[in-house]
């Protein structure tokens, strides 16, 4: 258990990197990836549940009861996704209507509950919060790539998150394969990666 | 009545939830791999999804809108579906065990199933009354069901083939879904 | 005993502590919603129909908003021509094929006719239903009406010329400016009220 927060925050960025090593998550991986804006801004608002969430989570370690910890749990997950909901409203409206229904669904998304059961109600404060920044950011990574890909595939284009929208491959000699942005791309786009994934070893 | 059908048609089909919507993925990869458990996720599925899309109509129209409090859909939904499931698993356990050695224990993964979550936040998004509601509910899980046997089925070949080391177990998984998912585009224009 | 009280103590209070929380998020946030909503959703539309308008860079901070009872209320966008405000928008909904449906319907005070109409939000599908928001065909049919009647699609025995392929669609939007006009005929004499003030 002598990991320093260094290596709490790393690991989520590679060895235990989601939804890749770590099979969990996959719905919004799936979801919202038809562009890398919508993946990174999908990201950015799981890791900012999954950092309170732990952060609180690990404060209150000791008073929560281990009997209802669960229900705990998920009291404080769903506080922190309302939070993250109201928030994007406010200031990137655009993102949140195209995100629509996966940010109420942040709260069961099995990464944040997993990390909030399997490390922050163990540990203190400060592995707790690089422990979720680092999932929190790989699964960003992840979704960004993800995004990347099909929608640089499906579209020709790449749209810099938060930025403008970039033409990649030009459509004068690119019929983009729209296949890669409708439902079946995702699972095979998805597939594929993780395929490639487990080509590289973990270490 | 046609409107009812048209319901039940789209979402079951067109609007797939696991297929279309991507709600509901991680227990459709993990219960697959056997044609028997799939059944039983299947059946807990729809038994919970109903009950829950009925809940979760009473509380928002009673309740949330009532009293204005709509920003705390969220929060609210979550612990009925948490508390509904763990009422349904203690009830079916002293009343009903034939049907709790079939579901048990499928049941506690449905709490973090976003198929279920997911339904009935669409049932409000859509606007329906309390009777869609409940064809809603049971369309889409029904939907759930279908997918899902169908992919174990998939899945219970795919174990006697060679496939290759890298692709094994959940890429070559998620790309039978992907060839799934396709086949499925092909109910888009039905409705 | 003891713990049974300590974990009906720890959720309540968990659960108290959220609630106030987010009820202190939920004021802070509700003003900056509505003005991401009516950047995003109504504003587009608003330049469309009130194109011509004089006061079209100042509209939106001229809104109003009307009581209909129920805890309801609807905003009302007026629209300045040579100097007098002659016409008012406001937003109107119906449930389309992918769901909600806002139709914004200007209307001209003096002749109770249309001046335009757009769609603010929709859900349908792209191709088919998306076409009622971003081709004119649909919405120019309404210009001139009088509001104060029903509309319907020539299929259900009206005057409107559906958009091919988006019957529910077109149904829809015939539904939301009927709306809007019952709306209209009960809101009328306050808005002249409240446009005296412009």
């Amino acid at each position: 258990m002598a990991k320093t927060l260094t290596q709490e925050f790393t690991k989520g960025l590679w060895q235990e990197i989601p939804p890749f090593r770590l099979v969990l998550g996959l719905c919004p991986a799936l979801g919202v990836t038809t562009t890398v804006q919508n993946g990174v801004g999908m990201g950015l608002a799981t890791t900012f549940v999954l950092v309170c969430a732990n952060l609180l989570v690990s404060v209150l370690r000791k008073v929560i009861p281990a009997k209802v910890r669960i229900a705990c749990f998920i009291v404080v997950i769903a506080t922190f996704v309302t939070l993250v909901g109201m928030l994007m409203q406010a200031f990137t409206y655009p993102l949140y209507g195209m995100l629509g229904i996966f940010i109420p669904l942040i709260v069961v998304n099995c990464i944040v509950l997993g990390r909030a059961e399997a490390f922050a109600y163990k540990n203190p404060v400060l592995p707790s919060i690089a422990d979720g920044l680092g999932i929190g950011l790989g699964f960003t990574m992840a979704l960004g790539a993800l995004g990347a890909v099909r929608e640089v595939i499906g579209t020709g284009c790449f749209t810099v998150p938060f930025g403008p929208t970039l033409t990649i491959l030009s459509a004068d000699w690119y019929t983009p394969f729209a296949f890669m942005v409708q439902a079946p791309g995702a699972f095979i786009g998805l597939g594929l990666m993780l395929c490639l994934m487990n080509l590289v070893p973990s270490k | 009545m046609g409107d009812i059908i048209v319901l039940i048609i789209s979402c079951i089909f067109v609007n797939n939830i696991l297929l279309a919507q991507f709600l509901g993925n991680c227990p459709f990869l993990g219960t697959s791999k056997k044609l028997e458990t799939a059944l039983g996720m299947a059946m807990a599925v729809i038994f919970v999804l109903v009950m829950a899309g009925a809940i979760t109509w009473i509380v928002q129209y009673f309740i949330l809108d009532k009293f204005k409090l709509e920003y705390l859909q969220t929060i609210a939904f979550i612990l009925v579906i948490a508390s509904l499931v763990q009422f349904v698993e203690m009830f079916l356990k002293k009343s009903i065990p034939g049907l709790y050695a079939g579901l048990g224990i499928f049941l506690p993964l449905i709490t973090t199933n976003c198929a279920v979550f997911g339904v009935c936040i669409i049932n409000m998004k859509e606007g329906y009354g309390f009777l869609e509601t409940l064809v809603s509910s049971f369309a889409y899980a029904a939907g759930f069901g279908l997918a899902l046997i169908l992919f174990a089925g998939v899945r219970e070949r795919i174990i006697l083939a060679r496939v290759p080391k890298p692709l094994q177990d959940t890429s070559i998984g998620l790309i039978t879904a992907g060839v799934l998912a396709l086949a499925f585009m092909g109910f888009k224009g039905m409705v | 005993m003891n713990d049974m009280v300590k974990m009906v103590v720890v959720l309540t209070l968990l659960a108290a502590a959220s609630g106030f929380l987010l009820s202190f998020a939920e004021q802070k946030t509700a003003p900056l919603i509505e003005m991401q909503v009516l950047n995003n959703e109504q504003w587009p539309t608003l330049q469309t129909i009130f194109k011509d308008a004089d006061n079209l860079d100042t509209l939106v901070d001229q809104r109003f908003k009307i009581d209909l009872g129920d805890d309801e209320n609807v905003t009302i966008f007026p629209g300045v021509y040579n100097g007098e405000p002659k016409a008012v928008a406001f937003e109107a909904k119906s449930t389309g094929f992918g769901g909600p449906l806002g139709v914004m319907v200007a209307v001209n005070l003096d002749t109770d006719e249309m001046v335009a109409i757009g769609v603010t939000v929709s859900q349908e599908t792209p191709g088919f239903g998306s076409r009622a928001k971003d081709e004119p065909d649909l919405a120019n049919q309404f210009k001139g009406l009088g509001l104060l009647q029903s509309f319907s699609v020539k299929a259900d025995g009206g005057d409107i010329d559906a958009i091919t392929g988006a019957t529910v669609t077109s149904r829809a939007v015939c539904a939301a400016v009927t709306s809007a006009g019952e709306t209209y005929k009960s809101i009328k004499p306050e808005i002249l009220e409240k446009v005296k003030a412009i």
